[in-house]
């Protein structure tokens, strides 16, 4: 049965500790960072972030409002970055849980390709292993029935895992409750994504990519991932 | 478990359960490829049965918060008239499970269908409310089988009554429904609507070992006694399983088995989860305590 994550922002504190969580169970070692005015830290995903909570800051009715947003790969169902591989089992999508997967193999892919063909600038490189990562849905933990590291972490709520109907049907109840104080709430492309955000506002606010904008640029960008990924293959094929 | 009310949803769920849990513990594989079948075969019954017929009991709230269960007066409603087609279907997938009983398990089922044995006496030797014999079928396992007969439509039964007492308060050891002892409890997380931050620990649930209702019971405390000493109450885990203890009372010298499933996708079925806890349960016993009630794979019950 495909897994969906809901991501409500409007519980999140910002805690970071899905960030932190995240790190120790991928045993990721620490990156160099530096301090840009924010407490967004580090300053955006990195090879050895693969989740990150972004802060952005607005002046909402004279006061500064500030927008948390705990960015991780979508694992869209109709995955673009799969789609614009040229490397045979590089990037695969597990059936009985819908995560997109990157495998050793993406260590031969062009990565401005798949990084270009993500609509939410999710895949970041390894510069010493060539290899392209992101989050995988802790598929080691789903797949021995345990909650992704994210979800089982958050102390506020915002992390919910489960069955994707039962995570639709959460979100739906959740928007309803959220739109009686904040009339712009949404969620965030929940029919082509398995991690479905909640928003409060306008989804520009929390991160310029926090959504794939009307199902124009998503196809758009599937559509190219698709046409030239034969082409990318023939090339490399011939490049041997 | 997730109850999809789908026959063979469910079934297979156990099923996968049943594999998963013999992928992680191979010394229980055996026990696995025996009672996952009769395990999904009975749920298969569960969600097929018809339920409580009829009205629902009346509950009187101020009777039940002084400690008497719904059905304390009537019982359940007799399922003798489903079992001879329950037996043809769930009677062949314990042959099959279980080799060595399997000539006692088809002269049951011929005495059944050939009204050697009434329906209703296979109802009370489940209850162990008569003693019952039925030739070439030895006493324990004719008990076995009716009681894994009967169990799928009294558990569909309760099911329709439970959630008359749900927002009732009832902390006690028995099953508010039967009146059952727990033969397993989980800790369950459920989900905090406050705006505040939220505990990662769970309800305390058990789990009734005749009807399979679940109720909740206060953590720190023998569901057996009534005890609530700290110094008193402890549990015991095996390594490397870490979601798996038993809730001891060292007052009473009694156990049950709890499943911790906060951390949990999927809530398992309450039985194939108390099956992987077997090696727990073998060294529980040989510490000297005893559970509340056991299950059909228990020694010694």
């Amino acid at each position: 049965m495909p897994k969906a994550f809901l991501i409500d922002t409007t519980r999140c504190t910002a805690c970071r500790g899905c960030q932190v969580a995240c790190k120790e169970w991928k045993n990721l070692p620490a990156v160099p960072t530096k301090q840009t005015g924010t407490h967004q830290n580090p300053p955006d995903l990195n090879p050895f972030n693969l989740k990150l909570v972004r802060f952005s800051e607005h002046m909402v009715d004279n006061k500064v409002a500030w927008y948390f947003f705990p960015d991780q790969c979508r694992h869209c169902l109709e995955a673009p970055c799969k789609q614009a591989s040229s490397v045979e089992g590089a990037i695969i999508q597990d059936a009985a849980t819908g995560a997109v997967i990157y495998t050793e193999k993406t260590a031969q892919e062009d990565f401005d390709v798949i990084r270009g063909a993500c609509p939410y600038d999710i895949p970041r490189q390894n510069p010493q292993t060539k290899q392209i990562v992101k989050c995988d849905m802790c598929i080691d933990r789903v797949k021995a029935n345990l909650l992704p590291m994210c979800v089982k972490t958050c102390a506020m709520g915002a992390m919910n895992f489960g069955e994707r109907a039962d995570m639709l049907k959460l979100a739906a109840e959740r928007l309803a409750v959220v739109k009686k104080t904040a009339p712009k709430a949404r969620l965030l492309n929940p029919d082509d994504v398995a991690v479905i955000f909640l928003v409060a506002d306008e989804p520009k606010k929390y991160h310029e990519f926090a959504v794939a904008e009307g199902p124009g640029a998503m196809t758009r960008k599937q559509v190219l991932a698709g046409a030239f990924a034969p082409f990318r293959r023939l090339a490399r094929a011939m490049q041997g | 478990m997730q109850d999809s009310g789908q026959p063979a949803v469910e079934a297979q769920r156990i099923l996968d359960e049943a594999a998963r849990y013999a992928d992680q513990t191979p010394a229980l594989e055996s026990l696995f490829a025996a009672f996952g079948p009769v395990l999904a075969e009975r749920a298969r019954l569960r969600a097929e049965a018809p339920g409580w017929r009829g009205e629902l009991p009346t509950v009187d709230a101020e009777r039940f918060s002084q400690g008497v269960f719904v059905l304390a007066d009537s019982g359940f409603q007799d399922v003798s008239p489903e079992l001879p087609a329950a037996a043809v279907r769930l009677l062949p997938v314990m042959e099959r499970a279980f080799p060595a009983l399997a000539e006692e398990l088809a002269a049951l089922g011929r005495a059944l269908a050939e009204g050697g044995l009434e329906p209703e006496l296979l109802t009370r030797a489940a209850f162990s409310e008569a003693p019952v014999s039925v030739p070439g079928v030895s006493r324990d396992t004719l008990r076995f089988a009716a009681s894994e007969l009967v169990k799928p439509f009294i558990e569909r039964q309760a099911r329709d009554i439970i959630g008359l007492v749900t927002e009732l308060p009832w902390r006690r050891g028995m099953c508010p429904v039967c009146g059952g002892a727990p033969n397993f409890s989980l800790l369950r997380k459920v989900r905090d609507e406050s705006e505040f931050i939220q505990a990662h620990g769970g309800q305390r649930l058990m789990h009734c070992s005749v009807c399979s209702s679940q109720w909740r019971c206060k953590r720190v405390s023998c569901p057996a006694c009534g005890n609530e000493n700290p110094e008193e109450l402890f549990n015991l885990r095996v390594e490397g399983r870490p979601f798996e203890r038993a809730d001891i009372c060292r007052a009473c010298k009694t156990y049950v088995l709890c499943l911790d499933t906060v951390e949990f996708v999927d809530i398992p079925d309450a039985d194939v989860a108390a099956l992987a806890m077997l090696p727990l349960d073998l060294l529980v016993r040989k510490e000297g305590y005893a559970p509340l009630a056991g299950h059909p794979w228990s020694p010694g019950i």
